[in-house]
C-alpha cells in the first residue's frame, strides 16, 4: 500500500518536472515573454507593462482597421497617421507634408518623400489610398466619420473627396484608426501590420505580450531601443509589483493608490489631463431633473474639488466644460455652476423643495427629492464618484439613489428609469470639439438619453457642421458648451489624468493629452 | 463496468444541451452585447446606425433562439465559432490555453497532496498535543486568506524581497510557475489537511484499530496498511473536487500572475458578453466534470472492492 502511494506520488512528480520541463524550454524561446531583458546580451531593451492591451477594450492586435486596435499600433510606436495632436492639441502634418483645402469637398494631401513601410514598400499615394479604402469598408466608426466619396493618387499626392462637408476631415485622419499601414503587406493571422513607425512588430500574442525591434530604415530619426516587449498586465497591484521588481520599465495603468510608492526619485511619472471626462447628463423627462432648480442645485452640491483630490488621490482634474484646459475652446474658457452647497439649498429652498417631516429629504407637492443615480462599474471612477455625490448631495437634501450596473445601456434608454446618467467618455478623441456635441447633445445624437433640446444648441451645432476654420470652431465649442452649462444640462465632474510610470534611466516616455502617443523614436533607456 | 461507463458518457448529451442552453439564456438575461461592451471600454460613443451594424455583423440582432441554435448547429459540425471581441477563432484559441491551464492543475494539486497529506495523517496522529494544534491553526489561518491575498503576499516576499521568482509569468517555465501553484495549493492545503485529519481520526476510532494494536500489530503498520486505504476514498472525492475546479481554471491567481489560463479568458469573456467563448468553457466544464466524476468513481471500485458501481452486478 505505501509503494503504491509512492509510486503515484513518483508518478505525479516526474509528470509535473516533465511538463515544467517542456514549459522551461517555451520560456527560453519566446521573445516576447518578457525575458528579453536577461536574454538579449548586449542590446538595448525596453519592457513596458499595459492594462489596456487586451481584447477587452477594443484591443485584441494591432490593426488599425479592427475596432481599436489603431490605438496599440499608433501607441507602440508601429504605425503613424497623416497628421499628429501637438501638446496643444492642435494639428500638424506627420507622414503629410503639407495639404490644400481645394473646396468644400475637396482635399489634397501632399506625402513626405522617402518613408517606407517595415515590409520595405514606399509609402506613396497609391499605398495611402489603399489603406484608407481598406479603412472606410472594414472599420466600425471610419465610414460615418470620413464620408469619404472616392479617392485619388498620383505620387506622393492623394486627393480625397468626401460626401457631404467634413470640416474636422484632417481631424479624423489623426484618430488611431488612420494609421497608414501597407495593405499589399497584409495582417497577419496575429493581426501584425506593417507601419511606418520606428518599431517593427514582430510578434503578438493577444490579452499576452507584443514583441516590437528597432526599425533600422526609419525616416524620421533613429530608434535607440533594440527590443521592446509590451505585456498586457491586467491586475494594478501585478503591474506595480512588476515594475517595483524591475520586471518592467515603465508602466501605463497604475492604480491610484500605487503612485505614492513611485514618487520617489528612482521613478519618473509623466501625466497630463486627457478629454476623457466623467460627468452626468440629466434626464429631462424625470419629474425631479426636469426642474432647473434642481438641476442647478446638483451643479452646485457635486464637490468636484473634493472627489478628485481625496477619492481620486489628485490623480484628475476637477472639470468645467466637456475639455479640459489643454484644449483652446476646454477648461476656464467656460464657466460652470461651483461648489456651494449653502447655495444649493437656497435654490431647492426658492423652488419650494423643502424638508417638511424632517427626515433630511425635502420634499415638493408630495414628492420626495429622489434621484436616481444610474452608472457602471467597469470605471474604477464611477462608483466613487457615486459615493461621493451620494454624500454630498445627501447634505443638501437629496436622497441618491445609486444603481450602478453593467445592464446600465440597457436602462439608459428608458427614460423613465433614471433621473441623472453618468458615465465617462471621451470628449474630443480626434481633437475636435464637433464628435461630442454630435453623438451625446443634439435632438439626433445617438447617446442623448435624456432627451435634452436646445434650439440654440441647434443652430450652433448647424453653424459648426459649415465651419471649417479652427479657430471659429473652437469659439463656436465654447458656445455649445456654455448653453450645455447655463442649462445645467450636463455636469462635468472631472477629466482623466492619463499617467505613465518609468524607473530612472528611461528618457522620452512621455504622456500625451490625445492619450495616443507613447513608445515613440524618442524612447531610450540608460 | 464497460456497460456503466458507456452509461455515463451518454448522460453527457443532456447534460450539455441544458447547462448551453441555460448559460446562453443567463448571459442574455444579464444585459448587454459584446458590440455594446466594446465601445463602452473605449469610452468613444458609437452612432445608432454604427451599433446596429456590428451587431448584424455579429448575428447578435436575431432572437434568442435562432442565435442558440446556430451555435449548437456549428457545435454538433465541430465548429466552436469565432470570438466576437478577438475576432480568433474559438477552439484554437482555448487549445492554446489549455496546456497552462492543465500544468497549474497538475502542479498545485501534487502540491496540495505533498502538503496536505502527510500534515493531515500527523495532526490525527498527535491529536490534541502541539503538532495538531499548530497544524489546525495553521489550516484556521490559510482557510481565512483569499486567494488574491496569498498571491500578493507570496509577490511581495519571493518576487520583491528575495527576487527568486518573477512577478509576471513568462511562458511556462517553473519559475512562473511556482508561485501560481503554491497559491493554489496553499488555499487547498488548508482546507483538506483538516478534512483528511478528520477522515484518519475517525478511522482511528474503529474497532479494527483497537483490535489490530491488542494483537500487538504495530501503529504504523495498522495506519499505513488499513486506516490510510480507508481514507483513500475521501482524498480521492477531495482530489476530484479540486481537479475539475482547477481545469476549470483559476481566474483570480491566473490574472494577479499573468497565467494565459482558460479561467481568465472565461472571466473576460462573461464580462464582454462574448458567447461563442462562453459556451466553449461552459461545454469543456461538462465535460471536466463529467470525466472526472467518472475517473473517480472508478478508482473508488479499484481502491477499495467493496464500492460497487452503478453497472455492476450485485
Amino acid at each position: 500500500m505505501k509503494k503504491r502511494v509512492f509510486s503515484i506520488l513518483l508518478a505525479l512528480g516526474l509528470a509535473v518536472t516533465a511538463l515544467a520541463g517542456c514549459g522551461g524550454e517555451q520560456e527560453a524561446q519566446d521573445p516576447a515573454a518578457g525575458q528579453v531583458q536577461e536574454t538579449s546580451g548586449e542590446k538595448k531593451t525596453f519592457v513596458f507593462g499595459d492594462t489596456t492591451f487586451n481584447a477587452e477594450n477594443g484591443i485584441a492586435d494591432i490593426n488599425p482597421h479592427n475596432n481599436s486596435g489603431g490605438w496599440a499600433c499608433i501607441r507602440y510606436g508601429v504605425g503613424e497617421t497623416l497628421f499628429r495632436f501637438t501638446d496643444s492639441m492642435e494639428l500638424e502634418p506627420w507622414l503629410a507634408k503639407g495639404y490644400e483645402r481645394v473646396d468644400d469637398l475637396t482635399w489634397v494631401i501632399t506625402l513626405q518623400d522617402g518613408v517606407t513601410f517595415t515590409s520595405g514598400r514606399a509609402m506613396d499615394g497609391e499605398a495611402v489610398k489603399e489603406c484608407l479604402e481598406a479603412l472606410v469598408d472594414t472599420h466600425v466608426r471610419a465610414a460615418g466619420d470620413l464620408h469619404i466619396a472616392g479617392i485619388t493618387a498620383q505620387d506622393q499626392t492623394v486627393t480625397i473627396k468626401t460626401q457631404v462637408p467634413v470640416p474636422a476631415l484632417l481631424n479624423f485622419l489623426a484618430d488611431p484608426y488612420a494609421c497608414i499601414v501597407d495593405m499589399q503587406a497584409g495582417v497577419t493571422q496575429e493581426g501584425i501590420v506593417s507601419g511606418t513607425g520606428p518599431y517593427r512588430a514582430v510578434s503578438l500574442v493577444p490579452d499576452t505580450s507584443l514583441g516590437l525591434v528597432k526599425n533600422e530604415d526609419y525616416w524620421n530619426g533613429n530608434p535607440k531601443i533594440d527590443e521592446i516587449t509590451v505585456r498586457t498586465i491586467s491586475d494594478g497591484d501585478t503591474l506595480t509589483m512588476a515594475l517595483q521588481s524591475g520586471e518592467i520599465d515603465a508602466a501605463y495603468g497604475m492604480p491610484y493608490a500605487s503612485y505614492p510608492l513611485f514618487e520617489n526619485d528612482g521613478y519618473t511619472i509623466s501625466g497630463c489631463a486627457t478629454s476623457r471626462v466623467f460627468f452626468g447628463a440629466m434626464n429631462f423627462e424625470s419629474e425631479i431633473t426636469s426642474d432647473p432648480a434642481v438641476r442647478k442645485a446638483i451643479a452646485m452640491g457635486i464637490d468636484k474639488e473634493g472627489f478628485v483630490e481625496t477619492l481620486l488621490g489628485g490623480n484628475g482634474y476637477p472639470a468645467v466644460g466637456a475639455f479640459p484646459d489643454n484644449f483652446s475652446f476646454g477648461g476656464d474658457a467656460v464657466s460652470a455652476q461651483t461648489y456651494d452647497p449653502e447655495g444649493a439649498k437656497q435654490v431647492l429652498e426658492d423652488a419650494g423643495w423643502v424638508d417638511t417631516d424632517g427626515d433630511g429629504v425635502r420634499e415638493k407637492d408630495g414628492t420626495s427629492l429622489v434621484l436616481r443615480w444610474l452608472t457602471y462599474p467597469s470605471r474604477q471612477e464611477l462608483p466613487l464618484l457615486a459615493e461621493a455625490a451620494q454624500s454630498s448631495l445627501g447634505e443638501i437634501g437629496f436622497q441618491v439613489e445609486v444603481n450602478c450596473t453593467a445592464d446600465h445601456n440597457s436602462i439608459r434608454v428608458d427614460s423613465g428609469a433614471w433621473d441623472i446618467y453618468v458615465s465617462a467618455m471621451v470628449t474630443a478623441p480626434t481633437g475636435d470639439p464637433e464628435y461630442f456635441f454630435n453623438y451625446h447633445c443634439l435632438d439626433a445624437s445617438s447617446n442623448n438619453d435624456g432627451h435634452y433640446h436646445s434650439d440654440r444648441l441647434e443652430e450652433l451645432a448647424a453653424q459648426m457642421a459649415q465651419t471649417f476654420d479652427p479657430e471659429q470652431r473652437a469659439q463656436l465649442a465654447i458656445q455649445m458648451q456654455q448653453t450645455l452649462l447655463d442649462d445645467n444640462a450636463y455636469v462635468f465632474c472631472s477629466h482623466l489624468r492619463m499617467s505613465m510610470i518609468s524607473r530612472a534611466g528611461v528618457t522620452g516616455l512621455t504622456a500625451h493629452p490625445c492619450d495616443y502617443y507613447e513608445i515613440t523614436v524618442d524612447l531610450d533607456i540608460a | 463496468m464497460g456497460k456503466y461507463i458507456v452509461k455515463r458518457l451518454l448522460w453527457l448529451i443532456p447534460i450539455l444541451l441544458g447547462i448551453t442552453f441555460l448559460s446562453f439564456a443567463v448571459i442574455h438575461l444579464a444585459g448587454g452585447d459584446a458590440a455594446q461592451q466594446m465601445a463602452e471600454n473605449s469610452g468613444i460613443a458609437l452612432s445608432q446606425e454604427a451599433l446596429e451594424a456590428q451587431r448584424e455583423a455579429l448575428g447578435l440582432d436575431r432572437p434568442f433562439l435562432v442565435q442558440y441554435l446556430d451555435w449548437l448547429g456549428g457545435f454538433l459540425t465541430g465548429d466552436l465559432g469565432t470570438s466576437y471581441v478577438s475576432g480568433q477563432d474559438v477552439f484554437s484559441t482555448f487549445v492554446s490555453k489549455l496546456p497552462a491551464t492543465l500544468l497549474l492543475a497538475v502542479t498545485s494539486v501534487a502540491l496540495t497532496v505533498v502538503i496536505s497529506v502527510p500534515l493531515g495523517i500527523l495532526a490525527a496522529v498527535r491529536q490534541n498535543r502541539f503538532a495538531d494544534y499548530l497544524i489546525r491553526m495553521v489550516s484556521f489561518v490559510g482557510n481565512s486568506l483569499p486567494n488574491f491575498f496569498v498571491a500578493l503576499v507570496l509577490m511581495y516576499l519571493f518576487a520583491i524581497r528575495f527576487q527568486v521568482f518573477p512577478v509576471i509569468s513568462a511562458g511556462t517555465g517553473w519559475k512562473s510557475l511556482a508561485l501560481p501553484a503554491l497559491t493554489l495549493a496553499i488555499a487547498m492545503s488548508a482546507k483538506y489537511l483538516r478534512q483528511i485529519r478528520a477522515a484518519v481520526l475517525e478511522e482511528l476510532g474503529k474497532d479494527y484499530v483497537t483490535g489490530a494494536r491488542a494483537r500487538g500489530i504495530p501503529f504504523s503498520v495498522t495506519l499505513w496498511k488499513s486506516v490510510l486505504r480507508c481514507c483513500l476514498s475521501t482524498i480521492l472525492t477531495l482530489l476530484s473536487l479540486s481537479i475539475g475546479n482547477l481545469l476549470g481554471g483559476t481566474a483570480i491567481v491566473e490574472s494577479i500572475f499573468m497565467w494565459d489560463g482558460v479561467g481568465k479568458m472565461a472571466v473576460d469573456a462573461i464580462n464582454m458578453r462574448d458567447y461563442p467563448v462562453i459556451q466553449a468553457y461552459v461545454v469543456w466544464m461538462a465535460v471536466i466534470y463529467v470525466a472526472v466524476n467518472l475517473i473517480t468513481d472508478i478508482s473508488y471500485r479499484l481502491w477499495d472492492p467493496r464500492i460497487r458501481l452503478g453497472g455492476d452486478a450485485r
